[in-house]
């Protein structure tokens, strides 16, 4: 393999000749650009180069993802140490004569989770059987039986959200709901929503806006805009993604595996609108606050260093109802519904009032709109 | 463009190779191009194109709004385009039915002597006093309904009739959707809260209060 390369250098000498032809279809990575570079190839080794990258694309079960990989000696020792202790602790458990059998159990639990596979790939039976692990494993070490879905995007549904900037009065309502809902870190107070106090008279100025005040409100001469996850259909935050933990699903939901993340942060940087936070700490909820009503991809309990974000309540949405700010909001500042049904009320907005979105020129087409009355 | 680029590589390739081999690499190379150039994501060109192409065939889903609403008393209204539920407000309001007490037309309750023995504290803040007062909306001689400027009677239950006399900018949001509040569900069939859900009629403004959550931790990372 002479000069197989998967990543793309500047021809700066201009010793071949350059190709400007780019393909149409926008993506900069990938099959198209590869046909540009490699046309140079010798036949066998272009055949493997294509093999490559086709494997790409084919999905792998856990292990395959986990092994099938090209790593460097260093990655590959770490992930044999993570591994080989887990497996260490798995057999000594497993062959004691002392462990109980919820050790036992335990241990099992955690050698299958340590090599299940990206959510992103997973068939319905695996989904199933890691919700499964997951809610026994909890209940083997809290006593608490919690139930944890792992519900399909449905078929013609496309979230999404408008915000009247009108009707918003600063009460925050919905950043409490939001954190009761989605289990967050009670230590580091996260919040996914952040609203914003702007002047009148300036503009949308995140720069002079507060976003943290106490204060009596609404206050004189303000008026208050919500920021959370705008849920792009052309999300940033997904393609920086290098383990491709983030993804948009079929109704338009940007989520996290948070067992495939590996708190690299790019996705966080990636994001113009602020929208995804990080777990410096083991976040930490109240045994008797944590919500039980949970999904894979949305409010089930995080670690420390993953990112998380808003999921529009997948753990809710997904089951027919509103997301807990919505439901919180005295104002009926917040409209939720699905793009896709020319009856729904996200619709009507989206048609008779003067919307728009944040940075709408940077194309990551948001699928959260403001408006006013 | 991918297609432009296709046929010039086709070109060098035969040229250059001649070899069933190669052709075979370019078969391959084709197909690839050709489905990541289709591929879904880019498929539209923003998102408003997609909800559009998307929703052109909609049959609905199998989400239903059902079973959060059954345990809740709604009535079903019809507004010109709009087929909605609103909750049932009768039931709710205390002391309901009024000719309970208001038996007689207020003047004559009055003449009677009894005093004020219930909803003495009310004071209306809504509009001035030039523009409205109790007789605005309630009927002295029939405490049971509500009456609109002219005098028709409107159901304690479709007071939103009411409000929309002078609001109606607001009945068009509401009766869409841009105003007021969906209950439960995002789902058809789709359930509002009607204006008296929120707004006291007597005092329809929303006061001011303290927020519910002050973030203490971003105040000390931001010292």
């Amino acid at each position: 393999m002479s000069n197989t390369k998967k990543w793309f250098s500047l021809n700066l000498r201009n010793t071949k000749t350059a190709n400007n032809d780019s393909c149409g279809c926008g993506k900069t990575s990938g099959a198209c650009d590869s046909s540009t570079n490699q046309h140079n190839l010798s036949d066998a080794d272009f055949d493997a180069a294509v093999d490559t990258s086709i494997a790409d694309e084919t999905p792998k079960d856990g292990f395959g993802q986990v092994f099938d990989v090209q790593m460097d000696r260093r990655s590959a020792f770490k992930k044999l140490t993570a591994s080989l202790l887990i497996g260490a602790g798995a057999v000594s458990t497993s062959c004691s004569v002392i462990a109980d059998d919820d050790a036992k159990e335990k241990a099992q639990i955690d050698w299958e989770e340590q090599f299940k596979g990206n959510y992103k790939l997973m068939t319905n039976d695996e989904k199933s059987a890691t919700v499964d692990r997951l809610v026994r494993s909890y209940q083997i070490r809290t006593g608490k039986t919690i139930s944890m879905s792992s519900k399909n995007a449905e078929e013609d549904v496309l979230f999404g959200y408008a915000f009247n900037i009108s009707k918003c009065q600063g009460y925050m309502d919905c950043v409490n709901a939001c954190i009761e809902e989605n289990n967050q870190d009670r230590n580091s107070e996260m919040q996914y929503i952040r609203i914003h106090e702007m002047k009148d008279g300036k503009g949308l100025n995140f720069r002079e806006a507060d976003d943290n005040y106490y204060h009596e409100v609404p206050a004189e001469g303000h008026f208050y805009m919500g920021t959370q996850c705008f849920h792009c259909d052309n999300p940033p935050c997904v393609e920086v993604c290098p383990v491709q933990a983030t993804w948009r699903e079929e109704d338009g939901l940007v989520v996290v595996d948070y067992d495939w993340c590996v708190g690299c942060r790019y996705c966080m940087a990636a994001c113009p609108y602020d929208g995804r936070r990080f777990n410096w700490s083991k976040p930490e909820v109240p045994e008797k606050e944590v919500n039980h009503n949970q999904h894979y991809l949305g409010n089930r309990l995080r670690k420390k260093g993953v990112m998380e974000k808003c999921t529009f309540c997948v753990q809710r949405s997904r089951a027919g109802q509103n997301p807990a700010c919505v439901e919180a909001c005295p104002t009926g500042a917040r409209i939720f519904g699905n793009l896709l049904d020319p009856e729904s009320t996200i619709r009507w907005v989206l048609e008779n009032k003067k919307v728009f979105r944040l940075k709408e020129d940077l194309g990551t087409e948001p699928k959260f709109w403001y408006f006013m009355d | 463009m991918c297609q432009k680029m296709i046929q010039q590589f086709l070109k060098e390739a035969v040229m250059n190779r001649q070899s069933i081999l190669g052709t075979f690499a370019v078969a391959v190379l084709f197909s690839v191009v050709f489905t990541s150039c289709k591929k879904e994501e880019h498929q539209y060109h923003t998102v408003i194109d997609k909800i559009e192409a998307e929703s052109q065939n909609y049959q609905g889903t199998s989400i239903s709004s059902d079973q959060y609403l059954s345990e809740i008393n709604l009535i079903e209204i019809t507004e010109g385009d709009h087929t909605f539920l609103i909750p049932e407000r009768k039931s709710q309001i205390k002391s309901f039915e009024c000719n309970e007490c208001h038996s007689k037309p207020i003047e004559e309750l009055k003449g009677e002597g009894h005093g004020q023995k219930a909803h003495w504290d009310l004071t209306l803040i809504h509009a001035n006093k030039s523009t409205m007062n109790c007789a605005t909306c309630h009927d002295g001689s029939n405490m049971d309904e509500l009456k609109s400027l002219t005098g028709v009677k409107i159901d304690f239950n479709n007071s939103y009739n009411l409000c929309s006399q002078c609001h109606s900018k607001e009945l068009d949001d509401w009766k869409g959707g841009a105003h007021g509040k969906r209950m439960e569900s995002w789902a058809p069939p789709r359930a509002s809260l009607t204006c008296v859900d929120c707004h006291n009629p007597h005092d329809p403004s929303f006061d001011s209060r303290w927020p519910s959550r002050f973030n203490t931790q971003t105040e000390e990372e931001r010292k």
